[in-house]
């Protein structure tokens, strides 16, 4: 047990030097979110249906953190270990490759979670952000969106050979995710066939259900988001077990 | 005997890629196995590591199954992997605290960094370190828990002339210290120089095992011997001399394959007798590569091209 707290101790370095998770994770949705604050404040707005930009924001950021530990601290960490032959060393070792595989999930989810509670206390903080949902309600949303994300994640990690490789893959799965499901620019601004591209990605609905447990709806209005993001978990999760290679 | 390996056979996608191998390694010895790259080398030495599961017949380490004792048999062995790196933003202490943290007994990190010349890098980033000195860590984190056998694979491979020489110090510190060294290489130089015994691998299986000296001494190698005389000696004369084979001579330069002390007496007496002279005499062994062409008829890359 001592070891594997070592382990965790180390790869929680390794994600602190590593800028631009640190920048991504920590600095930049707050950054965009004081950027958008300053420029239309936390008044009502019509585009966001009567929230203020603030409050339709947060939630949406969330999404945001949760694509760049998910999508790309995650399997670019876990690529370059089995490319450096890392996972294959500690195979060679009383521990396990298992042990620092699991290392990396614990702290990204970790630093999500500090991402996370930076973003809410600044808008808290300096823009008065409001919060009228059930805070179990949101908790259980933002880890059922953190397992389908990671799981996205794993899965690129796990078919994807090569770091070089995985990094393109994960690009491309990064982007479209940011831009096309309302994490960074809000999907009510988008034309309706961007919208209806967005319906094939994850996030989209993971940002849905996160925005309106944020304004404390009945998750049940949102069943079918929820169905399709546990189903993106078990079959990612189900093909990243397939698939694994340690070295 | 340390190591025990009887029947060893590894199919590799429908290919055999090692064939029913059998060997012993003794305790405190340096034991190499040299070979091409792909003739099985790497994969021989996993299944005793304990990495694969994939294979038939029967491993013996320090007693220990690997396939059934794997984390028994890593406390009690250290492994350098062919090609590792570790997490470049780790400090090169860092990354030695947290595999001392993985076993009972365990070295004194300083002690290891001094004795390995790395002491002043404790502090540097492993991503900032040069090829010697990541080889040097590999070292170090195969030696931190002590083990009684050390496998290193390929560990002089991309390093530069000076480096490998460093290392082949390091390995035979090694086995000064009483730690058996089971290493794989490409050099035949580094066998030589290191192992007590070699075994020659070649598509698979071991066409030879030996101590150095009995390899070039017991499979009909010739020396070289050459010198340049004052006078020219016919060929047909020359070849009349016992053990002589083959005689390339150039104004009166010979190159005599042979055996060089029948040879060299023989010589001596007829120079005197016909009053000549000899200089610049030189005799070649058989090196160990002319024993490893001669058994595998493979051209090795050579250094530029790894």
């Amino acid at each position: 047990m001592r070891a594997f707290i070592e382990i965790i101790g180390t790869e929680f370095k390794c994600f602190t030097r590593n800028f631009l998770n640190m920048f991504f994770v920590l600095a930049f949705p707050s950054l965009l979110l004081i950027l958008f604050g300053e420029i239309y404040g936390n008044k009502p707005s019509s585009l966001f249906n009567g929230q203020g930009t603030i409050d339709a924001s947060v939630p949406a950021y969330i999404g945001m953190i949760i694509t760049v530990t998910g999508i790309m601290s995650l399997p670019l960490a876990l690529s370059s270990y089995r490319e450096k032959k890392i996972l294959k060393r500690f195979k060679a070792t009383p521990m396990s490759p298992f042990h620092i595989l699991t290392s990396q999930i614990i702290v990204n989810l970790f630093m999500t979670v500090i991402g996370v509670a930076i973003l809410i206390l600044i808008a808290k903080l300096k823009y008065d952000l409001k919060f009228n949902g059930d805070v179990i309600a949101v908790v259980l949303v933002v880890l059922l969106s953190i397992f389908c994300i990671f799981s996205i994640g794993f899965l690129i990690a796990s078919v994807v050979n090569g770091t070089k490789a995985a990094n393109a893959v994960a690009n491309l799965v990064y982007f479209p995710m940011l831009f096309l499901t309302g994490a960074t620019i809000p999907l009510e601004t988008m034309p309706d066939s961007i919208k209806n591209i967005s319906k094939f990605l994850p996030l989209t609905h993971s940002i849905k259900v996160l925005k309106g447990a944020w304004q404390g709806k009945n998750l049940s209005d949102y069943g079918s988001d929820i169905m399709i993001l546990i189903a993106v978990t078990i079959i990612c999760s189900i093909l990243s077990i397939k698939f694994f290679r340690w070295d | 005997m340390v190591i025990e390996v009887k029947n060893l056979s590894v199919k590799y996608r429908e290919k055999n890629v090692v064939k029913n191998v059998s060997f012993t390694v003794n305790e405190g010895e340096i034991f190499g196995m040299i070979g091409a790259n792909g003739a099985g080398k790497t994969t021989t030495i996993e299944c005793i590591e304990g990495l694969r599961n994939n294979y038939s017949g029967e491993i013996r380490v320090l007693g220990i199954n690997p396939m059934k004792g794997r984390k028994e048999l890593h406390k009690l062995i250290g492994v350098q992997l062919q090609e590792t790196s570790y997490q470049d933003r780790l400090k090169v202490k860092e990354i030695c605290k947290l595999f001392a943290s993985f076993y009972d007994t365990k070295e004194s990190i300083d002690d290891l960094a001094k004795e390995f010349n790395l002491y002043e890098k404790l502090d540097s980033y492993v991503g900032k370190l040069s090829g010697g000195q990541r080889q040097k860590l590999s070292i170090i984190l195969a030696l931190i828990s002590k083990p009684k056998i050390v496998f290193l694979d390929e560990l002089t491979t991309g390093l530069d002339p000076k480096s490998r020489r460093d290392m082949w110090e390091t390995v035979l510190r090694l086995k000064k210290k009483g730690i058996t060294v089971y290493l794989t290489t490409h050099f035949m130089e580094e066998a030589e120089y290191l192992c007590d015994r070699v075994a020659i691998m070649k598509q698979g299986q071991i066409v030879a095992l030996d101590s150095v000296e009995n390899l070039k001494n017991n499979h009909g190698l010739l020396d070289k011997v050459s010198f340049r005389c004052s006078h020219n000696i016919k060929n047909e004369v020359l070849m009349k001399f016992k053990t002589v084979k083959e005689i390339v001579e150039r104004d009166n330069h010979f190159t005599i394959s042979c055996e060089a002390d029948t040879f060299l007496s023989e010589l001596n007496r007829y120079i005197i007798d016909n009053n000549y002279m000899i200089m610049n005499v030189e005799v070649n062994k058989p090196s160990l590569e002319d024993v490893f062409f001669k058994y595998t008829g493979e051209i090795l890359e050579s250094l530029e091209e790894q």
